[in-house]
């Protein structure tokens, strides 16, 4: 075995906390050292990676520290007793301190030294605790991870508590009285069964050879808090196939009572063993069981608010950030199996960014939620998309709109079996409060939460006045919603209005009512065929020709999207109200509109083009979030459009040759710059390559001059 | 290799001590054992395989485990149903000046120093139970070991050690027909005879359908040395060889658990030794449903074979179903689908089949013959009445237990390649309890994914399942929905007869011939394809389920004359199918 100077480690460790300064230059374990002095806190928390920032850093010493911690706890507490400077507040003395002074007073006559139960124990004069804490850098091991070689190191695990026993006192310290010569015999306490002691072991009752009766002093022997728990591997850490593993957690004095069962932890600890006693032991033969020995526990954050970001994911938004195509990379990332359905996927991306909160001067509040309900025939995906929603977000709740539980999708007052008390049980949407709320088979809700759900998606609050309980919950969530049309499928020969099954109250709360009609299409049949033969052929996806964005990075990316809130400078503000008085004009001409159009509407476009910028990491709302707010609004219906146009018997570029020449005329130019033309048509859901098309055509026809360089268009005035 | 200085048989340990020795003695350092084999497991290996050895070994169940000597070789044959995480334990240590190992037992065989150098290493436990609803006709035939020991010394034991099986918290949930003989009459006379199990086959008469319930069912720990945690799975059927350990004497002592952990989940308590018997796994190798036939005839997989096998079992499925053979040709599909891919959210290759126009009269024929048909073709076969009673009480989903640390087995939690036959005919209207419609959600999920979520309270982990699964009812399955909707018209009642051989053919036809590669040539792809889009052009409800379904027919049809690629003939036969299937529905 290697020669270990524990000495020398001692005297290291005393260095080291008597010199460490951290970023500001404060000694910061001193600090820490005075506060335990003036008995301000017990805990002394020594983190490894000050150990590493140290100036006199040195690597072995580190290394001994993370393979033996249990060994180097005692040896920092033993530096520290050193260390321990006097108190400069005053502080009144407890029974603890009063034993102390006597034991000190008659010490010296009383002591003869030679033997060691005699002597007392540092332990029983501590008034602090110390833990040793890993390094918080890298990833945390799961459970499965620990292999028997980790035996007697420093670990980080994560896990979810699953179990707790109650705090229970462990003796750290026995304290006796001989009966005979009167003097106090100190024991300590290393595990958690200890054989007590019945004869005297002091010199002058062994002289005497009087076999001196002990009699244990609880009052005067020190006992720690304990607690035991179990952890067990999370979820998305448990290999296909396999069930969790668990592990047993010690947690001792000031750990206890930070976890109860349903907690997601982090904890670092020594991962130790335990040797069977007694029966057990004979019983288990060879087996050892394990435990770990807690030093530190983290909850874990699930808020995007508080979501800490690590360095190497800054780094890789930041690279993100400077990529132009962020926005079309971070909508195909999400439910990259889903085929197609782009726009979908950014107006989903929109909802996970969502737009700031505002609270108006005389308390109003205008919420930054976006909702969006996909509407559609069955087998287009929505409830796919919906539960990758789900998962993608930090937190989110996924209910069918015909929960079976009593709670509901808002609230329930339930009286308890146990107390018959009347609790307060909130339903899905409280749950999902600052989290994203999927409820599916929306139209098939209960229609006593489709009233309360009104005040949920505008106010964001649930009021219960029921059984004597009057309050109100909150809700701010994002409501994703799937439903079905009134008939099962689209009926095209009906109104929208009628397909709908929703009332228009409920619809306008929406921002974006997406419609995804399955229409018959060559072209996108023959894909899914192929798709499928492919599937079936190769047992694997076809390749998607790209590769998507880990969904720990679009959280990731998204939580620090959340951090901003961009406002609209003045010089939109004339752009969006036109656009909204467009739209409304353009509702009142036709006779059947396809959409609600209120002053919900424009406070749609408002959160709509504020979660664009969010996306573009920038203060202010550009003119192209606005544009592509519109444009997102109008391809929601767009299937509904572009049977409208087959019916009137418009194409596209006859249509877009109108829609030019009505803009024109409007604003009496006869100039319509190429830009200004492709927002105009894209709003409309038209692209690019249509709009080139249709300048060319006409552009032929002598209608339109086109500028070589900037194809900007100038109309020939007939 | 010169000749086996121990007999691994006999004395497994006295062979593992002495390569151990060997290998010490060669100078290597048991500190570099930890993980690692030093030539022991080749030893068995060479043992088993090379020289045969593996048919000496007895197997493990609960009729051998009345006269099997602790510490001998035995084989186990059984389902992962849980598993228990590592064990630590003293691996290798210092006795005076020389290392001795304690791998692959449970007790030291000197004692331990306590101040000698030890070595822990680790082991995996898992917890393993037969089949779950293993039928009779898999068993080997009882071949008579070297017996070492009269049975009647361990009657005694042997009553301990069925009380202690009746009360294992797992049960095969399987609900017979009404029809079939209550089990409580069965387990009256203790144990069934061989022969009354062994005559299920080729007999018609209802009385031969025996449940499983009663079948004594011995779980086993077996304990995993140094091999990838990613080798073996839960709900995977393996083989395991090894060294078996079985303490009847063992007492549990109720040595008071005040200053023990205050969680009475310790494996010992669990699990004691006296009830569950220890296998320190030595080898094992994963089985498949071929593994399972009784005398594995190696026959060539040849199309003109397996064309008659296919026609001879396609009218015998036929007379099962009274003569309905387009039931039949879906039926066959039916049995050979297996789950052989997953590709997103999709279960590419299940295809469960739903048979509804069951009324009151046929269901009480057609059922048990169904069920009979089907359980002596399949190895694991399972049989459930919804009821809503049944939906409102019973667990299906595996759920974990904090309490004893152990995963709970529900009806849902089956081997790979089980078949389930549900039958709705008896479910009448009712109301179901949260615990109903979490069933209904569960069994829902495992039709369309096949995905079984088991409940671990905190959070839900959904497990892979390749289930076949067979829906009978009056009208189309809501709760079930199944792949292929078949409206059944029957005929006539025949009866129908099999021979032992014919049997035995069809279940090597059905375990073989599912397991062929297949393939689909760009031709026919491009047949396909069209044929795909033509027929959602002219019905816009098709959508991408009925297309994978159809591809998955044309696969299943095309293995089931073992061919493996899909020819143009076998795609029109899809396509003929399922119009007949469609004019049924009508």
């Amino acid at each position: 075995m290697k020669d270990l100077n524990f000495d020398a480690d001692k005297a290291l460790a005393k260095e080291f906390l008597s010199n460490f300064a951290d970023a500001v230059g404060e000694p910061k374990y001193m600090n820490i050292l005075q506060e335990v002095a003036n008995r301000k806190i017990r805990a002394i928390q020594i983190d490894l990676e000050d150990l590493f920032n140290y100036q006199d850093f040195d690597e072995e010493f580190l290394r001994r520290v993370t393979e033996n911690t249990r060994r180097y706890v005692g040896i920092f507490a033993d530096a520290i007793d050193e260390l321990m400077p006097q108190p400069t507040e005053a502080f009144t003395d407890d029974d603890h301190d009063i034993l102390m002074t006597q034991r000190s007073d008659d010490g010296p006559e009383n002591m003869d030294g030679s033997d060691p139960h005699q002597k007392m124990p540092p332990e029983i004069k501590r008034y602090f605790e110390v833990y040793i804490r890993a390094s918080s850098k890298g990833q945390p091991f799961t459970i499965r991870e620990v292999k028997a070689s980790y035996i007697g190191q420093l670990v980080r695990i994560s896990g979810i508590v699953t179990r707790c026993s109650d705090v229970k006192p462990l003796m750290q310290v026995a304290v006796y009285t001989c009966e005979e010569c009167g003097f106090e015999i100190y024991q300590e306490v290393t595990a958690r069964i200890f054989m007590p002691l019945f004869e005297c072991p002091s010199r002058r009752c062994n002289i005497n050879k009087t076999k001196g009766n002990l009699i244990l002093q609880l009052r005067a022997s020190k006992f720690l808090k304990f607690q035991e728990a179990k952890i067990q591997e999370l979820a998305e850490h448990v290999p296909k196939g396999h069930i969790p593993r668990t592990m047993t957690v010690h947690f001792r004095g000031e750990l206890t009572r930070k976890v109860a069962p349903g907690d997601v932890v982090e904890l670092s600890g020594i991962f130790l063993p335990i040797p069977y006693t007694g029966f057990r032991a004979m019983r288990a033969g060879l087996v050892a069981d394990t435990y770990l020995e807690a030093m530190s526990v983290t909850h874990y954050k699930k808020k995007y608010e508080e979501y800490e970001l690590r360095a190497d994911e800054e780094e890789q938004i930041r690279s993100l950030a400077d990529d132009g195509d962020i926005y079309n990379k971070l909508a195909r990332s999400l439910a990259p199996e889903i085929y197609g359905h782009e726009d979908i996927k950014k107006a989903l991306l929109l909802l996970l960014v969502g737009a700031p909160h505002r609270k108006l001067k005389d308390g109003m509040k205008i919420r930054g939620d976006l909702h969006i309900c996909l509407m559609g025939d069955p087998g287009v995906a929505k409830s796919q998309l919906l539960k990758h929603i789900i998962n993608v977000a930090p937190r989110g709740v996924y209910t069918t709109g015909k929960g079976s539980s009593g709670v509901g999708l808002t609230a329930a007052v339930q009286k308890d079996p146990v107390t018959n008390e009347m609790v307060l049980e909130g339903g899905a949407l409280v749950l999902a409060d600052m989290g994203i709320c999927a409820i599916d088979e929306f139209d098939k809700m209960d229609e006593l939460d489709r009233t309360a759900i009104h005040e949920v998606m505008e106010q964001q609050t649930v009021s219960i006045a029921k059984a004597g309980i009057t309050t109100s919950l909150n809700a701010r969530t994002a409501v994703l919603a799937a439903a079905n049309p009134a008939w099962g499928r689209y009926d095209l020969r009906r109104t929208p209005a009628e397909n709908i099954n929703l009332p228009p109250a409920l619809l306008s709360r929406f921002d974006l009512l997406w419609l995804i009609l399955d229409r018959a299409d060559m072209d996108s049949d023959l894909e899914m065929a192929r798709h499928i033969v492919y599937v079936h052929q190769n047992k694997e996806s076809p390749a998607l020709g790209f590769t998507p964005l880990e969904p720990s990075v679009l959280r990731a990316y998204i939580s620090a999207a959340r951090r901003l809130s961009p406002s609209v400078p003045p010089e939109l503000e004339e752009y969006i109200a036109s656009a909204y008085s467009a739209i409304r004009q353009e509702e009142a001409k036709s006779n059947a509109p396809h959409s609600y159009t209120t002053v919900r509407t424009l406070l749609s476009i408002l959160r709509i083009s504020a979660a664009l910028a969010r996306l573009r990491f920038s203060e202010t709302v550009a003119q192209s979030d606005v544009d592509e707010s519109l444009r997102l609004m109008q391809m929601s219906k767009f299937s509904l459009y572009s049977d409208d146009r087959q019916r009137s018997g418009l194409d596209a570029i006859s249509d877009i040759y109108s829609i030019l020449r009505d803009e024109a005329a409007r604003t009496n130019k006869l100039d319509v710059s190429y830009a200004h033309a492709l927002n105009w048509i894209s709003r409309k859901g038209y692209s690019e390559a249509q709009l080139k098309e249709c300048l060319e055509e006409y552009a032929a026809l002598n209608v339109w001059q086109i500028n070589p360089q900037t194809f900007d268009i100038r109309f020939i005035d007939a | 290799m010169v000749g086996v200085a121990h007999d691994c048989l006999a004395n497994p340990l006295g062979a593992v001590r002495s390569t151990f020795e060997k290998a010490v003695s060669s100078g290597s350092d048991p500190v570099n054992f930890a993980g690692r084999d030093w030539g022991a497991v080749d030893l068995f290996r060479r043992f088993l395989f090379d020289d045969g050895g593996l048919s000496q070994v007895p197997i493990l169940n609960s009729s051998t485990i009345r006269w099997i000597q602790p510490n001998t070789l035995v084989r186990f044959r059984g389902m992962v149903q849980d598993m228990l995480g590592n064990e630590l334990y003293v691996g290798a240590y210092k006795d005076g000046s020389v290392w001795r190992t304690n791998k692959f037992v449970d007790v030291a065989q000197y004692p331990i120093d306590s101040c000698s150098e030890t070595r822990i290493w680790e082991r995996r436990m898992l917890y393993c139970v037969p089949v779950p609803g293993l039928n009779s006709w898999t068993e080997p035939p009882a071949v008579v070991y070297r017996s070492m020991d009269s049975t009647t010394q361990h009657g005694e034991k042997r009553q301990r050690l069925d009380e202690s099986t009746d009360n294992m918290d797992f049960d095969v949930s399987d609900e017979g027909f009404q029809g079939s003989p209550s089990p409580k009459k069965l387990k009256e006379d203790g144990h069934p005879s061989q022969s009354q199990e062994l005559n299920v086959e080729g007999t018609s008469s209802s009385m031969s359908m025996l449940p499983d319930v009663n079948r004594d069912s011995l779980p086993c720990l077996v304990k995993i040395y140094d091999c990838p945690e990613s080798d073996m799975k839960l709900n995977e059927v393996f083989e395991f060889v090894g060294v078996f350990t079985f303490d009847p004497e063992f007492k549990v002592e109720n040595d008071d658990d005040e200053f023990a952990n205050g969680f009475s989940e310790d494996v010992l308590v669990q699990l004691p030794p006296n009830k569950v018997p220890r296998l320190h796994c030595l080898t094992h190798r994963k089985l498949a449903v071929q593994d399972f036939l009784p005398s594995s005839p190696t026959m060539e997989v040849k199309p003109n074979l397996v064309k008659d096998i296919r026609n001879a079992l396609l009218r015998h499925l036929t007379a099962v179903l009274g003569n309905d053979g387009v039931a039949a040709e879906f039926l066959l599909l039916h049995l050979l689908s297996t789950v052989y891919s997953r590709v997103g959210t999709v279960a590419v290759g299940k295809l469960s089949l739903n048979l509804n126009c069951f009324n009151k009269e046929s269901v009480p024929v057609f059922g048990p013959r169904l069920l009979l048909a089907i359980k002596n073709l399949l190895p694991f076969t399972h049989c459930i009445s919804l009821t809503v009673d049944y939906l409102n009480t019973a667990s299906l989903a595996p759920k974990k237990d904090y309490e004893t640390n152990r995963l709970i087995t529900g009806a849902l939690q089956l081997a790979e390649g089980s078949h389930l036959i549900f039958d709705e005919t008896q479910l009448e209207a009712g109301t179901l309890n949260s615990v109903g419609v979490e069933n209904a959600r569960l069994l829902k999920t495992l039709m369309e994914m096949q995905k079984v979520e088991y409940d671990f309270q905190y959070y839900k982990l959904d497990m892979d399942a390749d289930v076949q699964l067979l829906v009978l009812s009056e009208g189309k399955s809501n709760v079930l929905p199944a792949d292929i909707v078949l409206p059944f018209q029957p005929s006539s009642v025949d009866s129908f007869e099999a021979t032992a051989e014919a049997l035995e053919a069809w279940r090597w036809y059905l375990a073989t011939v599912r397991s062929l590669p297949h393939s689909i040539e760009p031709e026919i792809q491009k047949v396909i394809e069209n044929d795909l889009v033509e027929a959602k052009q002219a019905d816009r409800s098709i959508g991408s389920q009925d297309f994978s379904r159809l591809l998955t027919m044309g696969r299943l049809l095309s293995m089931s004359f073992g061919e493996t690629s899909l020819s143009l003939e076998h795609w029109q036969m899809v396509k003929e199918l399922e119009r007949l299937r469609r004019e049924r529905i009508k």
